[in-house]
């Protein structure tokens, strides 16, 4: 039992170390990443290497979770008569929830897993050492583009996956369940409010940061040895998907109050 | 070994100032103690080569004169600045002036070898592209290297051609120091001679100062002014190579016979 509780309380430990470093790791980079020069080229080139590379995923994730809702929801609705409900029924639940949540577990952990293989790599071959050796900040040539472009991907990505989710919908709704795409495509902007597009993108924003802040902390922190890069991405993507539920917990009570 | 006869006395050169002072410096890692009190002076202008069992600390020392690490006590001064008390501004100014040449070269794997050399001069200078290209073409040639390499990558370069691109890359921002980090490491015979010939030629020709840790004895005989020894978290020794060649101390005569093990 007291075995137990140490190993709880050595992970609530480390989680809070963790929590701490990530917060520093941010400070520092806004502090130091808008200092001229901006290095917009570098934040340009990573957000295509971070987001535009990731628009096949992204496409393909949320066409089945648009899928995959409609069929659930449809299965329930028809049992009561109210499969014309298909679309009001599923998108809040995508729009709100699904959709950038899923996508921050899989697209964004996929970034963030790259980010620390990629940092952890250059850490092993003392490559970050050489920057820093150069009179650069690794900070601000390697954290900050890297940050900035996930922050700005995941929100762009979530809006091209909530139309690519409301098709995979209305593909479902139209061939199994005899429900007009067109009409659940107006239920479905129907039941939605402009609040409910914008606490979606305001939880990409959200996943986005934390998917690069994580990938980058875990890339940092890479010991000696290729065996650490991959202890490394293991543990970015452990870390990035319990910090989006978690953050998501939190984003869902402030959008939702009761 | 090198015979002591085969040693050349460089000692007949005058002790310069030192520029790298390290004074009463303790480092640990952990339980792991590296330095315990431990001083060296580098003189200005002039090569000193640290020796020393493999895994001794050597390069934790120059890692903490460029601020890479800092010690648990104790002052690192260059030229007269402690080390010690900068902040991270004060850290990048002091490192254009003092280069570090890695042990695996450390070459950025994602840039060509000209944007490597580049890298120091786009960062910190406001030289047009014309000028950092022809500055490039000057560094590699220094080097001993020809100008098809521009476009190359990393991966496609020899262990020699890396160091050899890592050491243009150090000079490009014209330092004062050079720190060279086992620059023989994985060599073969001809590539640890040119590495050698490129460290004296540096030094001949642009006046600067060496430090270089190695465990390569005929590489610290030849390009070395002073050789400091590492043993026992300190520098017991520290003398020219002919009194080291000729020294009659155990502890020396141990490590330049090869009758040293490597630190646990």
């Amino acid at each position: 039992m007291t075995d137990l509780l140490d190993r709880i309380g050595a992970v609530l430990v480390r989680g809070i170390v963790q929590m701490g470093e990530v917060s520093r790791l941010l400070w520092i980079t806004v502090r130091r990443g808008p200092r001229r020069p901006v290095g917009f080229g570098e934040i340009k080139y990573q957000t295509v290497m971070l987001g535009v590379r990731s628009l096949p995923l992204a496409t393909f994730m949320s066409l089945f979770i648009g899928m995959i809702l409609a069929w659930q929801f449809g299965w329930a609705l028809q049992d009561f008569g109210a499969k014309m409900a298909l679309g009001y029924a599923s998108s809040l639940a995508l729009v709100r929830e699904l959709v950038p949540t899923v996508l921050a577990v899989t697209v964004g952990a996929k970034m963030a897993a790259g980010i620390a293989a990629e940092l952890g790599s250059m850490k092993v071959t003392e490559q970050i050492d050489a920057i820093s050796a150069l009179g650069a900040d690794p900070v601000k040539k390697l954290v900050w583009p890297r940050l900035v472009a996930a922050t700005l991907s995941l929100p762009l990505i979530n809006a091209w996956s909530n139309v690519v989710a409301l098709g995979g919908g209305a593909i479902i709704a139209d061939t199994v369940f005899g429900v007009p795409a067109g009409y659940f495509y107006e239920t479905y902007i129907d039941e939605l409010v402009p609040m409910d597009y914008l606490s979606s993108e305001i939880k990409a924003l959200v996943f986005g940061g934390l998917v690069g802040l994580i990938g980058c902390h875990h890339g940092f922190r890479t010991e000696i040895g290729t065996e650490a890069v991959g202890r490394s991405t293991t543990d970015t993507v452990v870390a990035c998907s319990i910090s989006v539920i978690v953050a998501d917990f939190f984003l869902t009570m402030i959008f939702l109050p009761v | 070994m090198t015979a002591p006869g085969r040693i050349a006395d460089r000692s007949a050169r005058p002790a310069a100032e030192p520029i790298i002072r390290m004074i009463g410096v303790d480092k640990a890692f952990g339980d792991h103690v590296v330095y315990r009190d431990m001083y060296l002076d580098v003189p200005k202008g002039q090569t000193t080569t640290i020796i020393g069992p493999s895994g001794g600390g050597k390069s934790v020392c120059m890692k903490m004169i460029i601020g890479l690490l800092r010690p648990d006590r104790g002052r690192i001064l260059v030229d007269g600045a402690d080390v010690t008390e900068m902040g991270e501004e004060e850290l990048r100014a002091l490192r254009r002036r003092v280069a570090y040449v890695f042990q695996g070269g450390a070459l950025f794997d994602s840039m060509t070898v000209a944007d490597n050399v580049a890298y120091g001069l786009r960062e910190h200078t406001d030289l047009s592209e014309e000028e950092i290209d022809a500055k490039v073409r000057a560094c590699l040639d220094m080097v001993g290297l020809s100008d098809d390499l521009l476009d190359e990558m990393p991966s496609s370069l020899s262990g020699g051609m890396k160091k050899r691109v890592a050491l243009a890359r150090s000079i490009a921002m014209e330092p004062d120091v050079i720190l060279y980090d086992e620059p023989t490491t994985g060599l073969d015979p001809k590539n640890i001679a040119v590495i050698g010939d490129m460290i004296l030629k540096l030094q001949s020709e642009l006046g600067v100062t060496s430090l270089v840790v190695t465990h390569d004895m005929p590489m610290a005989f030849r390009v070395s002014d002073h050789i400091a020894m590492l043993s026992d978290h300190k520098f017991p020794f520290v003398g020219t190579p002919y009194e080291m060649a000729t020294s009659e101390v155990d502890l020396v005569r141990d490590f330049v016979h090869g009758r040293i093990a490597d630190a646990p």
